[in-house]
C-alpha cells in the first residue's frame, strides 16, 4: 500500500465518494485518494492500525474530507479521537456535509476542524469548492514536517 | 353575589337592627317602670315609718311619765328626729306628685301639734313631777292628734297603692311586652340566619361547581397548549430532516447530469443534452427551494439574540454585497439614514437581503432602477421602508405576498421560490413588529415594517406550515 496518500475521503455514501472523486479529478487533485466508508475505517487508516498496521505514523494524509453521517463511529468521533491523539492532532481535517445545523457547526469547530464546508447541491459548485479547498491543502498550505508528531507519547486510542 | 342577594342581606340587617333597638328601647322602659315601683314601695315605707317614729316618740314619753326615768328620753328623742327626718324624705320622694305634696304639708302640721303636746307633758312632768296632771292634759289632745296623724299617713298611704298598683300594672305590660319581642326577635333572627346559611350554602355550591368547570377548562387548555407545542416542534424537525435529506439525492442528481453532461455530452445529440440541462436545473431549484425552507425553518426555531444594531451599517453592507447581481445595469440607491435598533443583527441582515434583492429582482426591467431605503413616522411608530420602481404588484394580492410560496409573477419572468418574503415576515413578526406593502402594477412596490420592542414579542411561536399559512393582509 502506498505511503502517498494525500487525501483520506470519509464517506458512505458510493454516490457521494463518486462525485466528489469526479470533482476532484476535474481539478486534476485526484492522484492519491483513500476511501474509507465508515468512521471505524478511518480512524483504523489514521492510526495505522488494523488492515492498515504498516502504515507510518510519519505518513499521515496532507487531508482528511470528513462525513459527519457515518455508520459505526461518526465523524465527530472520528474527529475527537485524531485531535485528541498528539500522533495525529496536527492532521488538517475539513468536514465536508450537507448539515449546515448550529450544533454541528459549534460541536465541530469546539474539537478543532480545521475548517468546515456544506456541500453545494450544484454541481458546478461543488467542483469548484472541492477545488478551493484542494489548493489550499495541497498545494498552498505547508504541512508540519514528516515525523515532527510521531515521537510523541500517543495519549489516547 | 347579585343584587338581589344583596337587598336580601340588607333587608335582613334592617330587621335585626329594628329588632336590637326595640329590645333597647324596652329594656330602658322596662327599668324605669321597675324603678317607679321600687320608688313607690319606698314612699310607702317612709310614710309608715314616720307613723312608727311618732309612736316611737309617744310611747317613750309615756314611759317618762309613767317612770320620770331618763333612759325614755333618748328614744323620745330619736323618735321625733326620726319623724321629722322621714317626713323630709317623703316631701323629697314626691316632689313629681303635687297631690301628695299638698297632703304631707297637711301631715306635717299634724305631726308637729302631737309632737309639741308630747314635748309638753314631759316638761310639766319633768320640771312639777305631777304625773297625774300631765297625763291628763296630755292624755284626751293627745289620742285626737295621734288619729289625725295616722289618718293623715293613711290617705298618703292609699295614695301611693293605688300609684303602686298602677305601676306594677305598667311594669307587668313592659315584661310582657319584652318577653314577646325577645321571643319574636330571636325567632326572626334564627329564621334569618337559617335563610343565610341557605343561601350561603347554594352560593359555595354554585361556586364550587364553577371553579370545577374552570379547573376543567384549564387543565383542557394546558393539554391543548402541550399538543400544540409537541406539534409544533414535531413539524420543525421534520421539515428540517426532510430538507436536509432532500439534499443528498438532489446533489446525486446535479452531479450525475452535470458529469454526464461535461465527461460525455460530445456523444449525446443536442435534444438528450437540452434534457440533461433541464434535469440539472430542475435540481438546481430545488436545491434552492430546500435552502429557503431550511433558512424558513431554522428562523421559526432560532432564539433571537439581541443587541443594539446600527441598522444604517447592516444596509451598506447588504447593498455592497449585491453589487454583482447590480452588474451591467444602472441601479440608483437612494440610502436615508437610519436609527439603531435593539434587534437580531444576522436576522435583520436577511431581512434586508431579501427586501433589497427583491427590489433589484422586480426592476430589472428597468432602464435605470431607483431603490430608495429609509424610515418615517407611520401611527407613532419608527417604520422603514424600501421603494422601488420595478414592475410592482396588484394591491388585490397583497394578502398573498408573505404566503410560503406563494408568488405574484411567473416564473418565466422573475425566478424566485416565494419563501423570501415569508422569511422576512416571521423575522419582523419575531421582533414584535408588523410588515406589508403597498404597490401599483407597473409603477413599483413599497415594503414598510416596524421592529415594535421585542420584549413585547408575542409571537415568539414558529407558525410553521408549508402552505395556505400567513395569509397576511396589509394594514390589518
Amino acid at each position: 500500500m502506498s505511503q502517498e496518500v494525500e487525501i483520506l475521503l470519509v464517506d458512505d455514501s458510493p454516490e457521494d465518494v463518486e462525485l466528489t472523486v469526479l470533482a476532484l479529478r476535474r481539478n486534476k487533485l485526484s492522484n492519491d485518494i483513500h476511501i474509507a466508508e465508515d468512521g471505524a475505517e478511518a480512524l483504523d487508516f489514521l492510526f495505522c492500525r488494523g488492515p492498515y498496521k504498516d502504515r507510518s505514523f510519519s505518513h499521515p494524509p496532507k487531508l482528511v474530507l470528513l462525513d459527519l453521517k457515518l455508520p459505526k463511529v461518526d465523524g465527530l468521533e472520528v474527529l475527537k479521537a485524531v485531535r485528541s491523539d498528539e500522533r495525529t492532532k496536527a492532521i488538517p481535517i475539513v468536514i465536508l456535509t450537507s448539515s449546515k445545523e448550529q450544533r454541528d457547526l459549534i460541536d465541530g469547530y469546539n474539537l478543532g476542524v480545521s475548517a468546515y464546508i456544506q456541500k453545494p447541491v450544484d454541481f458546478d459548485q461543488f467542483a469548484e469548492t472541492i477545488k478551493q479547498v484542494g489548493m489550499l491543502w495541497l498545494l498552498i498550505n505547508q504541512p508540519p514536517p514528516p515525523g515532527a508528531f510521531v515521537a510523541s507519547k500517543a495519549r489516547g486510542a | 353575589m347579585n343584587s338581589s342577594t344583596k337587598a336580601t342581606a340588607a333587608c335582613a340587617l334592617m330587621i335585626l337592627l329594628s329588632i336590637g333597638v326595640l329590645s333597647f328601647r324596652n329594656t330602658l322602659r322596662e327599668e324605669q317602670d321597675r324603678d317607679w315601683v321600687t320608688h313607690t314601695r319606698i314612699v310607702i315605707e317612709k310614710l309608715q315609718a314616720v307613723l312608727v317614729d311618732v309612736t316611737q316618740a309617744e310611747n317613750s314619753q309615756r314611759g317618762y311619765m309613767l317612770t320620770g326615768e331618763d333612759q325614755y328620753l333618748e328614744p323620745y328623742r330619736a323618735g321625733i328626729d326620726q319623724a321629722h327626718r322621714d317626713m323630709e324624705e317623703v316631701r323629697k320622694l314626691t316632689l313629681d306628685n303635687p297631690g301628695q305634696q299638698g297632703a304631707i304639708n297637711g301631715l306635717k302640721p299634724a305631726v308637729d301639734a302631737k309632737l309639741a303636746l308630747l314635748a309638753a307633758g314631759l316638761e310639766i312632768r319633768r320640771t312639777t313631777g305631777l304625773m297625774a296632771g300631765a297625763e291628763g292634759v296630755a292624755g284626751a289632745g293627745s289620742q285626737e292628734l295621734m288619729n289625725q296623724v295616722q289618718d293623715r299617713i293613711g290617705e298618703m298611704r292609699s295614695t301611693e297603692e293605688r300609684l303602686l298598683s298602677i305601676r306594677l300594672e305598667r311594669a307587668a305590660v313592659s315584661a310582657r311586652r319584652m318577653e314577646a319581642i325577645i321571643v319574636f326577635g330571636n325567632s326572626l333572627a334564627v329564621l334569618i340566619l337559617l335563610g343565610a346559611g341557605f343561601v350561603i350554602h347554594r352560593e359555595a355550591c354554585k361556586r364550587n361547581l364553577a371553579e370545577q368547570d374552570l379547573k376543567q377548562v384549564n387543565e383542557h387548555l394546558e393539554e391543548r397548549t402541550a399538543e400544540l407545542s409537541d406539534t409544533n416542534s414535531e413539524l420543525e424537525s421534520f421539515s428540517y430532516s426532510v430538507a436536509h435529506d432532500l439534499r443528498a439525492p438532489l446533489r446525486q442528481i446535479a452531479g450525475y447530469s452535470n458529469v454526464l453532461l461535461q465527461d460525455h455530452g460530445p456523444r449525446l445529440d443536442a435534444e438528450a443534452r437540452r434534457y440533461l440541462e433541464k434535469v440539472e436545473e430542475g435540481a438546481r431549484k430545488m436545491g434552492q427551494l430546500v435552502d429557503d425552507l431550511l433558512s424558513l425553518s431554522k428562523v421559526g426555531r432560532q432564539e433571537l439574540s439581541l443587541q443594539d444594531t446600527p441598522l444604517d451599517l447592516l444596509l451598506r453592507q447588504v447593498v455592497e454585497d449585491l453589487a454583482p447581481e447590480c452588474s451591467g445595469r444602472e441601479v440608483d440607491w437612494q440610502i436615508g439614514s437610519l436609527f439603531s435598533a435593539e434587534c437580531d443583527p444576522g436576522l435583520m441582515k436577511q431581512v434586508f437581503v431579501n427586501l433589497l434583492s427583491n427590489a433589484v429582482k422586480y426592476t430589472g426591467k428597468r432602464e435605470r432602477a431607483v431603490i430608495q431605503v429609509g424610515q418615517m413616522m407611520r401611527n407613532d411608530l419608527r417604520t422603514i421602508f424600501v421603494r422601488d420602481n420595478g414592475v410592482g404588484f396588484e394591491m388585490q394580492y397583497v394578502g398573498k405576498l408573505f404566503g410560503v410560496f406563494q408568488r405574484l409573477h411567473k416564473a418565466r419572468d422573475f425566478e424566485g421560490t416565494g419563501v423570501g418574503l415569508a422569511i422576512v415576515q416571521r423575522i419582523i413578526r419575531k421582533h414584535g413588529g408588523r410588515i406589508w406593502a403597498e404597490a401599483e402594477l407597473g409603477h413599483g412596490a413599497t415594503f414598510f415594517f416596524t421592529l415594535g420592542s421585542p420584549g413585547n414579542n408575542t409571537i415568539t411561536k414558529p407558525e410553521l406550515s408549508i402552505r395556505n399559512e400567513e395569509i397576511h393582509v396589509a394594514g390589518s
